[in-house]
Formats: C-alpha cells, structure tokens, sequence
C-alpha cells in the first residue's frame, strides 16, 4: 500500500465524522433529524447483535434486552430519582447482568436452537414487561419519562435536552463511542479467537481455547450495548410499551445485519442505516410502505448475497469482465 | 376452580393445542425436508383464515366446503414459494431466515392493504354447546379437535405408507443419499411445502372461526408454532403433536388460574428449559 493510499482511509473517516457532526447546521427539522437518531439507535443495535453472531449464534433476544435497558433506566430514573448518567450506564449493566446469568447455560445450545431460544428469551422478556403492570405500566406503557438531565460545564456549556439537536450529538457520539469498543474487540485477538469459533467449536476447543467463556464474552457484550441503546430509547422516546421490543423488532435487527452483510465490520451499519433510511424516505406511502423494505430486501438477498457490503466488489468484477470481454472482441 | 371450568380449560386447551399441532406440522415438514425454518408460515395461516372467510361471506359456501377449498389454494401458493423463495436457499439458515422474514412482511403488508386492519368474524362451524352433566362444551371447539385429529392421522399415515411419505423420510434424513437413490428432493420439498401451507390453512380456518381473523393473527401464532416444534423437537410429527398438545393445555388451564400472559411465559418458560436440558427437544435426536 503507497503512503497516499494509507492516509486516504483516516481522512476519508475524519471528513465523514465532520460531516456527521455538522447535520444539525443546515438540517433544519425535527423529523429528519429523529430519524437520523434512529438511525443511531439501529447501528448500535445492529453492530452489538453482529458481536454475538462472530461467535457463530443469532440472537433473536436483541429486542428484549434492549427492553431491559429501556425500561431499567426509565424506573431508576422515575421511582428512585436517580441521576441519568447512572441510569443510562445501569440500563447497559442490568441487560448485560441478565445475559450474564443466561448466558452459561444458553451458550451451549447450538445454532438454529440458540435462535430459537433467545427468540422465546425475548419473548418472555416482553411478556413479563406486559404482565408486571404495577411496575411496567404493561401494554398501556410507561409514560413521562423524564429526559435526560442537563449538561452543565460552568461557564462553558449548558446543554438542555428539548429539542432533537441535542438528542443528535448525544447519540452520535454514543454511536462511535460504541463502534470503537466493538471495532477494537473485533481487530484484536479476542475478535480472531471469536471468528475461530464460528468457523468451528471442535477445532477452536482442541487449540486449547475456552470456547464457552468466549462465547459468553461476546453474548454479554452484545447485550450490554443492547441495553445501553434502550437507555437512550427510554429517554429520547419517553413512552415505553411492550409492543416496540416485539419479536418483529428482532427480526428486523438480524435482517439489517444479513443484509448488511456479515463478514464486514462495516456491514451492519450499512444494512442499518440504509434499511431504516430507504423505507422512511417512502413515508407517505402510509400503508403500503412496507414494500418498499420488502422489494430492498429481496433484491439484496437474491442479487447480493454476501450482503450491502459487497456491492463494490461485485460492480468491480463486473467491469473488469466486461473490459476483458470488449478486449478480447479487438 | 370447579370441574365443569375445568373441564372447559381443559376442552379450550386441546382445542388450541390441535390447532397449534396443524400449524406445527407443517413447519416441522418444512424444517424437515428443506432445513428451513418457515417464519412466514403463520402468515399461511393468517391468508388461510381470510380465504375461508371470504369464500363463505362472498360466495356463499358453507364452512365445510370453504375448509378444504381454502386448504387448496393456499397449498397452491405453497408451490410458488417453494419454487422461487425457498428453492435457492435450502439448507442455508441465514438468507433462508430473511427470505421467510420478507415474504412475511409481504403476505402481511398485503392482507392490511387488501382486507383492511379491523378484526373480521366467521360465522361458527356449529353454533351452541353440548351440554353434559351440568358440564357445557362448546361444538366448534370440539370440531376442531375432531379435524385436527383426522388430519394429523391422515398425515401419519402418507408418512408411514406411501412411497412419497418413505421419500419424505428419506430426504429428512439425508438429502444427499436420497438423491443418490433417485428421489426428487425438490419434488418433495414441493410436496412439503403444499402440505404444509395446507394445513396451516386449515389451522388459520379453525381458528378464524373460533376466535375472528387479523392481518396480524400470524404473528403470535409463528411463535407458538415454533415453540411446538422446538419443544417436541425440529422434523418430528409426534414431537409436533406432543408439544402442541402440552402447549395448548396450558394455554387452556392456566389462564383461568392466573392470566393469559401469565400462561404464555409458563409455557415458554416451560420450552426455554426442556431446550437446556434436551437441546433436541422431546422427540429429537441426531
């Protein structure tokens, strides 16, 4: 690689953070900036989901442990009048707590019976959310969550959060902070051992690694990140019921991962970003907006099969295919 | 509780676990034979129950007539989703799971675009109840458990004694060595499939009757089909009948204990840990 080509890619990534940093100045509008936010939230949800995945497992309890971040956060805040600092890291800490009690046992169970079982966790988890209305509210929701606290440096800044703008650089930085840990765990050895994992249990075992371990490292950081993004949910939303961390919100995270494409880091924020922009740009379709999602996703999965992330490669290969065709006609 | 409440509980519980078994089956078949887990086919059963209404509301059939009508055409649909949804993508879990995941999108968007969202009523198989001993039993429940009992059986035996139902086996068992033999795995996968959505149609009619149809009625009851099946164990028909069984009985007898929410954890508490400790479900095995 010459040295241009080297410092071509942490450019490249500062002029996107810039970039990133400066929407809020000629984005005006709270409605294009929620949506970015959501955006936000679904890259967190996505990439968090695809460290569990590295280990060879689909976690279909994505949605609830996003639920158990939402709400831990929102009643420790309402009931207890804790800070929100502490109630948002807590949100993080309790669905990475729970994972960490399932985890040893759950861990065991292998592929198409590990989705299955944490699509009944998930489910449980909002069953539970709607049976427990003393405390949850149950399907009526829980309402008046407050926001978060102020941002006072004296004499410097005072942040109050009361419009999007706020909400924006909140998450914005939430999601690179994110990004790095889980970047930085999916680089290192630990990332290597994980993907040694997926290619195969018995060989990774037999090189003496501790499998298991690795596989609930992964599990609770996955939904650590899980619960620090319901946290934010809790707070920007501000009503919470079961019925937003239902099974099709699950779904719907694996969706964007697959579609994304697994084998890059930057696949799942891809298939996040653009499965939650594409359909939102087709709004006023009311209705029958969920085609639009639907004819992205089958194009993808029947054109691109190893996901968004490949399209590059595949328009490369094509054009080189058809220079080498009109060179060889000469 | 009394007996006759529970007897009711009990009669509402087999009631909903043949259902749940109709359901399961087929995506048991499905898993079986194209290792894919169908998560669209609840949405079968939603499009099964909004084809025996309309056949009954607008064309006048009776429920006899729309049941296996409706069986028909959605098995039909069975082909078209075989052949250019499900085909490419046998045996990879992944792509097989978002492919099931936007035709459910798809079938449901659908039904909301095409039916409307309000919930909408079939006239009962039989209207009115049986009365035994101070015990009332409700005939449409009771027909329900009668169909589902005949089909299931109807099933077993194309499984056991026909040359299809031995192929179905074989390519469950090993795909590669059943074609070596010169089975059709695709054919068969075909078959699968339109059994499968069949009855699932039959299933979605049933319930349809019972309770009313929603574009979103597929939703909660892919759920519980699942859950059948990992608790009786994936490709297995008696597994599917014994854990629709037990699923259902506790959908019928808790409810009036507790809540109905309340049942529903139970019972996938109940299959989160049959799953922990017998990872291949009940009727499992590899």
């Amino acid at each position: 690689m010459s040295k241009g080509a080297r410092l071509v890619k942490p450019a490249s990534y500062t002029a996107l953070i810039l970039l990133l940093f400066s929407i809020p100045l000629f984005v005006k509008g709270a409605y294009p900036l929620h949506v970015l936010i959501m955006v936000g939230i679904n890259i967190i949800l996505t990439s968090s989901l695809r460290t569990i995945a590295t280990t060879g497992q689909i976690s279909l309890a994505h949605a609830g442990f996003m639920a158990i971040g939402a709400y831990a956060s929102a009643l420790l805040m309402m009931k207890l009048g804790l800070p929100f600092w502490a109630t948002f890291l807590i949100g993080g800490i309790a669905a990475a707590l729970i994972a960490l009690l399932v985890g040893y046992p759950f861990v065991r169970v292998r592929r198409v019976y590990f989705a299955m079982l944490t699509l009944f966790m998930g489910t449980v988890i909002r069953l539970t959310i709607m049976e427990w209305r003393d405390l949850t509210g149950g399907t009526s929701g829980l309402l008046g969550i407050p926001p978060p606290n102020l941002i006072v440096i004296p004499g410097l800044l005072n942040i109050a959060f009361d419009s999007k703008v706020p909400y924006y650089y909140f998450i914005l930085v939430l999601v690179l902070i994110s990004l790095l840990f889980l970047y930085r765990i999916d680089s290192s050895r630990v990332g290597r051992t994980l993907l040694a994992i997926q290619q195969g249990d018995f060989v990774a075992e037999s090189v003496g690694i501790n499998v298991t371990n690795f596989k609930v490292f992964a599990w609770c950081v996955g939904c650590f990140f899980a619960g620090i993004a319901g946290s934010f949910y809790a707070h920007y939303i501000r009503v919470l019921t079961p019925d937003s961390f239902g099974v099709m919100q699950a779904i719907y995270i694996v969706v964007y991962m697959v579609v994304g494409g697994r084998r890059r880091f930057s696949g799942a924020i891809l298939g996040a970003s653009i499965f939650t922009l594409i359909p939102e740009v087709f709004r006023g379709l009311k209705e029958y907006q969920p085609f639009v999602f639907v004819g992205l996703l089958f194009i993808v999965i029947f054109f691109l099969p190893e996901g968004l992330v490949s399209l590059p490669e595949k328009v490369r290969a094509r054009i080189r295919k058809r220079r080498g065709i009109s060179l060889g006609q000469s | 509780m009394t007996l006759a409440l529970l007897a009711q509980s009990i009669l509402n519980g087999l009631a909903a676990g043949w259902v749940y078994v109709l359901l399961a089956v087929g995506l048991t078949l499905v898993f079986g034979i194209m290792n894919i887990v169908q998560f669209a086919h609840g949405e079968i059963y939603m499009l099964g129950a909004y084809c025996s209404y309309f056949l009954i509301k607008l064309y006048g059939f009776s429920f006899w007539e729309a049941l296996p009508l409706s069986a028909l055409l959605v098995g039909l649909l069975g082909i078209v989703l075989e052949r250019f949804f499900f085909r490419p993508f046998r045996g990879r879990f992944e792509p097989s799971i978002i492919v099931a995941v936007g035709l459910m999108v798809l079938l449901q968007t659908t039904a909301v675009v095409g039916f409307g969202t309000s919930t909408k009523s079939m006239p009962g198989i039989i209207p009115g109840v049986l009365s035994v001993s101070g015990i009332t039993l409700s005939w449409d429940r009771l027909l329900a458990i009668l169909v589902g009992i005949v089909l299931v059986t109807a099933l077993f035996l194309l499984i056991q004694k026909t040359k299809i139902g031995q192929a179905m086996v074989a390519v469950s068992q090993d795909t590669d060595a059943a074609s070596l033999q010169g089975i059709d795995v695709n054919r068969i996968s075909a078959v699968a499939m339109v059994v499968g959505c069949a009855l699932a149609a039959i299933a979605g009619s049933l319930m349809g009757s019972i309770f009313s149809t929603s574009p979103f009625m597929g939703t909660s009851a892919i759920t519980k089909g699942i859950a059948v099946i990992i608790l009786g164990g994936l490709g297995s028909i008696p597994g599917a009948v014994a854990g629709g069984l037990i699923l259902g009985l506790i959908d019928g007898v808790v409810p009036p204990l507790l809540s109905s929410t309340m049942a529903s954890i139970v019972g996938f508490g109940v299959i989160i840990i049959v799953l922990l400790l017998r990872p291949r479900g009940l009727f499992g095995h590899e």
